[in-house]
């Protein structure tokens, strides 16, 4: 957000050794076209001598075949093994050599005088694979599919972009706690400062000095509140030390007895991320001891790029998984692509159980 | 007394300065972040050095951190903890950062200017000055975990006597405070200790020390 200053200030230099612009590399030389041009010179060549020694029987086009043949594998050569650079480019290389293909079958059934058309065949297996492989290549470009592309697509660039909306969403409230600490925090502090050393010098003056010290209480209660309010955005301690403290902070001091087991994580997940585990085991703990009034045990785990978190308590169960606040948990964490769980057994107690997305 | 401030917000540095020059408190050297409290402390040797939990450049725990390193480099330091937050883990590891007088308050007690000054005092002395709310939650964490009958077996009034010592305050200060005379309270602290299974003792600061103790036994 902060655009940086250093950056704006300092014109771009131009870099000091720029080499002169580099001669383009010269054109391989295409052999191809000469190499038609020759085969057609022979071949017309042929024919004429064909032509002077009186016709006949037109026996030069076994000298067009011969020349063709090497033009044909010079052509497959030349595309066939080059390396595809994409599908349509594949599917294009397998055309024309089918093509090549096809052209000296039916040169060759021409120069045979055969009775039956038989390349009819051969050119019917070589036209269907080549149409297999375009259907193949082009299927998403049919109505249907193509519709499902897109939404595949759109699917992709929604679930980017509203990331990236969670992620600037988490940065600018941390700002705000940040901003609320240097801020309005640290004025009413001064102006708590300022009212107490006022209180001090009315000890001879008991209804001022009952004001001011009104006044101050006051002040105290509106830092309290900005506190909590800090507090609900992003607990201290979670900016500070990481998930698996703040867990473990928020087990001692909830109202019934916690275990917290927190496995190192691998990497910080991203705070949107951290902050969604940990207003779920807040959240948790606290209808545990609203409803349940039993120990409980929070279990943080990463498994396979998933942050696993998992509150069970040994309350009485049958809890409303639909209650206390865990529909606009359940939102936090889908909104990341997340998935929470509650099971609630009479009897045998309840599991909140929230996986969230933590890869890089 | 001479003491040394570490805030990075000047509005908060000169308002604590004036405070305590008002007590005649010399403060000898300022600084904003915790290079510079590592860097004060060393050259002036001073009674008390008190520190903004949050410091440029990572606005997170580096005066904590800072404080911690300080008094690992020069052991019996008295350091004065301010914060805009209560932090639990952040008692613990001041506890345990070695010997020397330790406070961990809310910044917004420096409004309470008596109460502050005592704090100030007693941690340059080598005491212990603890929140209000730091104490109600080590007692709360005690309440529920084991020993939490024998906290149950107070009653409200010594409950309350507890809580105050648990702050560091002296009988003295505790009487004041609760508006009663000293040998009430001294009545008071004798049925704790027993309640408690703790060792009496007439120094004050064993004896907040024997509190915390029980406190934050798991």
């Amino acid at each position: 957000m902060d655009a940086s200053p250093a950056q704006a200030d300092t014109p771009t230099e131009p870099t000091a050794a720029t080499p002169p612009e580099a001669p383009t590399p010269a054109e391989p030389f295409d052999a191809l076209p000469l190499h038609v041009a020759l085969s057609a010179l022979a071949g017309l060549a042929v024919t004429i001598v064909w032509g002077a020694s009186g016709g006949g029987f037109y026996w030069p086009m076994w000298v067009w075949l011969g020349v063709s043949i090497p033009i044909a594998v010079h052509v497959l050569i030349r595309f066939g093994l080059s390396r595809p650079t994409s599908a349509g480019h594949a599917l294009a290389i397998h055309a024309a050599s089918s093509g090549a293909l096809g052209v000296l079958l039916l040169l060759l059934w021409a120069m045979t005088d055969s009775p039956t058309f038989w390349p009819v065949w051969p050119l019917l297996a070589l036209g269907s694979s080549v149409a297999v492989h375009a259907l193949i290549t082009y299927a998403d470009r049919l109505p249907g599919r193509r519709r499902e592309a897109q939404l595949a697509e759109r699917v992709g660039e929604l679930t980017r972009t509203r990331r990236g909306a969670l992620d600037v969403q988490a940065a600018e409230l941390r700002r705000i706690e940040r901003d609320l600490h240097d801020g309005a925090q640290a004025r009413l502090v001064a102006l708590s400062l300022l009212l107490g050393r006022t209180e001090e010098r009315l000890a001879d003056r008991p209804e001022e000095a009952e004001l001011v010290r009104r006044a101050r209480g006051e002040a105290s209660a509106a830092i309290g509140e900005l506190r909590d309010l800090a507090r609900g955005i992003a607990p201290p301690v979670l900016a500070d030390r990481g998930l698996a403290a703040a867990v473990e902070a928020l087990g001692r001091r909830a109202a019934t007895p916690v275990t917290v087991h927190a496995s190192e994580l691998d990497h910080r997940p991203l705070p949107v991320v951290e902050t969604a585990a940990y207003f779920v085991v807040a959240e948790a703990l606290t209808n545990v001891a609203k409803h349940a009034g039993a120990p409980a045990h929070v279990h943080l785990v990463e498994e396979d790029g998933r942050l696993v978190i998992e509150i069970v308590d040994e309350g009485p169960g049958g809890a409303d998984a639909n209650g206390g606040g865990l529909t606009g948990l359940r939102h936090r964490v889908e909104a990341l692509d997340g998935e929470l769980t509650v099971t609630s057994v009479a009897g045998q107690g309840t599991t909140v159980r929230a996986e969230l997305p933590c890869g890089p | 007394m001479r003491a040394v401030i570490v805030e990075d917000l000047a509005l908060l540095r000169e308002g604590i300065v004036a405070l305590l020059r008002e007590h005649d408190v010399d403060v000898v050297a300022q600084a904003e972040d915790g290079e510079g409290l590592l860097r004060i402390v060393a050259g002036h040797k001073p009674d008390l050095a008190v520190v903004d939990v949050r410091l440029p450049p990572t606005f997170t725990d580096e005066g904590l951190r800072a404080a911690i390193e300080a008094r690992r480099r020069q052991p019996g330091l008295n350091v004065l903890i301010l914060s805009q937050y209560v932090e639990p883990v952040y008692t613990a590891e001041l506890l345990e950062s070695g010997e020397g007088g330790i406070g961990y308050l809310l910044k917004e007690r420096v409004g309470e200017v008596r109460a502050f000054m005592d704090a100030v005092e007693r941690v340059a002395a080598g005491g212990t000055a603890l929140d209000r709310e730091v104490v109600s939650e080590l007692v709360r964490g005690r309440d529920r975990g084991a020993g939490g009958d024998r906290l149950a077996a107070l009653t409200p009034r010594e409950r309350e006597v507890l809580e105050l010592m648990a702050e560091g305050r002296t009988n003295a200060a505790i009487a004041r405070h609760l508006v009663v005379t000293p040998g009430a309270v001294e009545k008071h602290v004798t049925n704790i200790f027993g309640k408690l299974d703790l060792f009496a003792t007439d120094d004050d600061h064993r004896r907040v020390l024997a509190v915390l103790t029980f406190l934050r036994a798991a």
